[in-house]
């Protein structure tokens, strides 16, 4: 008896330790397993609002790095998805340039935007910097307007979305899916490794205590506005695609509420977590779209509902929620089948975290 | 200069009702340091629920006295529902729950009213009186002499009365406060209640002004938070004194600078939000408070 005590209690441990040392790579290349079957499977339209989710999802990862990490309540996140956006349209529409060509000054023109936002953060608290952000957020239409003869006011630009190369005979809409894909593919690698290297550590020390960090010699300053520039130009680059999917741009695209709706997809996803991005970016896509056909104020109160009730329940989001229970959830199992789950334990954990 | 009197004159209308809403973000500040996101949707929840029994036939001096009871349970019922709970986690919780009350309050009426615009009973007489060139309507001058009133009556209550004491006690130190006999809990609750009836206050001046619309505050809480922060958070005066300055330079300031115009409006209290918590943090007449570490 006591053997086979022994043997249940190590074999969850060793499971665990197996999913920690591959927590990158396993669910990394489950989900592009599911990102390169999903349009065989979707319908035209769908795959458009996936690929829609999936340019949101760079937002909110953005955002998440940001929160998650440096402890930083930036509500204008919005703001610099709009400034992605509308850095591609202008340049495609009035430049002239190649529309993948602008996706890089599209991610870098919101990094400085970040800058300027992450300047005052360094002396503001969270408080404070969420009351100015929070400005920044409700003031963006209102610049999108007064700036009307570069953004065309409220008539918005139209441009033409980019063609698939020659070499490559697919369909318009599979063309835009797969950049979507590839570059939230780059920014999900691109953030796991710094939150897991020294610069996400040393976001972590910050937040958690400044001065502690600083006095160990964390730079502050260069902490944090690469920080605030990164995860700007993850909302960047996510705004440029957003731009490019619609082939359109409009201040009604960014109003207040598309910053308030990219910070639900990051807590309701899980802050602090890759994978939460992306789930909670479907959450934000999909849920308004669902229920609007039964009333256009359904989707407020579910997303103000699902805000406070996070916060209540499950402050690491779906994610952290999805781990906590997994472990309760693999002992029931196990109960239930005495014999060879061990092996499918990491499997069916695997397939929890990783389900957008 | 007649020009710039009267938009000074408007400008402190308008800055009152800033100040009214700041004032509730101040209250609940002092009383459990959490900023309320919610506070102006709130605010316009209770006055549609004001104009609702006006519409049910209700004389408006009492729809307006049950729904200032109704703002105030429903204020309680917030702290102790959904802020309680989280009163001791990290700014960033607090700050999204708040911001979860903001979106469903306002979905809340969108739902119960639709987004309709409308008329709510005017307060005060419609005429007015020209006094050297500078128009001062009936409708201005109640608002400030609302805005005076319920600062002075706040003042007094914190001041003199041996609730306010508790009030204040509680809001200083929670632990010490228990210990000496004063409910904290009850006291918090309280706190939130007042200002939910502050917010409905500044709600039911707004709404004659404009029309009555689940989105009417949004804007208000914009100019209401950097009122705030101008006067600093810890300060009733100052979020008064916030206030009026920021309904002066908004207006001014629309009207004498032409890159800013009406469209950048929001730019002025956003600017003045970023100088303020540059230059002095604390608020012109907030307290800096030392952290021992």
């Amino acid at each position: 008896m006591p053997s086979t005590a022994a043997a249940r209690f190590d074999r969850p441990q060793s499971a665990r330790i197996a999913i920690t040392r591959h927590a990158g790579s396993v669910p990394l290349a489950l989900a592009l397993l599911v990102a390169v079957l999903l349009p065989l499977m979707l319908p035209n339209f769908l795959l458009m609002q996936v690929s829609t989710a999936l340019a949101v999802a760079l937002a909110i990862l953005g955002l998440n790095l940001l929160l998650g990490f440096a402890g930083q309540v930036c509500l204008a996140q919005g703001a610099l998805f709009a400034c992605g956006a509308y850095t591609t349209a202008i340049l495609v529409a009035q430049g002239g340039w190649p529309a993948l060509a602008t996706l890089p000054a599209a991610a870098a023109v919101a990094a400085l935007a970040g800058i300027v936002i992450g300047l005052p953060a360094l002396r503001l608290g969270g408080l404070q910097l969420a009351i100015v952000t929070f400005g920044v957020a409700v003031l963006t239409p209102q610049v999108i307007l007064k700036f009307d003869r570069l953004t065309r006011g409220v008539t918005g630009i139209t441009f033409d979305p980019p063609a698939p190369p020659a070499w490559l005979p697919v369909r318009p809409d599979l063309w835009l899916y797969a950049l979507c894909v590839a570059a939230a593919a780059a920014c999900a690698v691109l953030a796991l490794r710094m939150t897991r290297d020294d610069s996400g550590r040393a976001l972590r020390a910050l937040r958690d205590n400044p001065l502690v960090a600083t006095s160990l010699g964390v730079d502050l300053v260069r902490a944090r506005l690469a920080a605030f520039a990164i995860s700007s130009a993850f909302a960047g680059l996510g705004g440029g695609l957003f731009a490019i999917l619609n082939g359109y741009v409009s201040p009604q695209s960014f109003l207040a509420g598309r910053s308030i709706e990219i910070l639900i997809g990051a807590i309701v996803g899980g802050i602090g977590s890759v994978s939460g991005a992306f789930l909670g970016a479907l959450f934000v896509v999909f849920v308004p779209e669902w229920t609007a056909e039964l009333s256009p104020a359904l989707g407020g109160l579910i997303y103000g509902a699902c805000l406070i009730a996070m916060m209540l329940l499950a402050r690491d989001g779906l994610v952290g929620l999805a781990r906590r229970i997994a472990p309760t959830v693999f002992s029931l199992a196990r109960k239930v089948l005495s014999t060879g789950t061990a092996a499918a334990a990491p499997g069916s954990h695997d397939n929890q975290e990783t389900s957008p | 200069m007649q020009l710039l009197v009267q938009q000074i004159v408007d400008g402190l209308a308008a800055g009152a009702i800033y100040a009214a809403l700041a004032l509730a973000l101040v209250l609940i500040f002092g009383a459990t340091r959490i900023v309320n996101f919610g506070q102006s949707e709130m605010a316009t929840f209770c006055a549609f629920l004001a104009w609702q029994l006006c519409e049910w036939g209700m004389p408006v001096a009492l729809a307006l006295s049950v729904s200032a009871v109704l703002a105030f349970v429903l204020g309680a019922a917030v702290f102790q529902l959904v802020v309680r709970p989280v009163s001791r986690a990290s700014a960033e919780t607090v700050v999204v729950v708040t911001l979860g009350l903001f979106l469903a309050f306002q979905a809340l009426c969108l739902w119960l009213w639709g987004s309709d615009q409308r008329t709510f009973p005017a307060l005060f007489p419609a005429g007015g009186w020209t006094v050297a060139g500078v128009r001062l309507t009936a409708n201005n001058l109640g608002v400030m002499g609302v805005l005076c009133a319920l600062a002075l009556s706040l003042a007094a209550l914190f001041r003199f009365s041996r609730l306010g004491l508790g009030l204040r006690a509680a809001a200083a130190d929670a632990d010490k406060s228990t210990i000496v006999g004063i409910r904290v809990e009850a006291m918090l609750m309280l706190g939130w209640g007042l200002a939910s009836v502050v917010g409905f206050i500044a709600a039911v001046l707004v709404a004659p002004r404009l029309f009555l619309s689940p989105i009417m505050m949004a804007p208000v809480l914009v100019y209401a938070l950097a009122a705030a922060t101008l006067g600093g958070w810890t300060s009733a005066i100052g979020a008064v004194v916030g206030g009026l300055v920021i309904g002066v330079a908004e207006s001014v300031g629309a009207t004498f600078l032409p890159f800013i115009g009406s469209e950048l409006r929001l730019l002025i209290p956003l600017a003045l939000t970023l100088a303020v918590l540059l230059l002095r943090p604390q608020g012109l007449f907030g307290q800096q408070t030392a952290v021992r570490v």
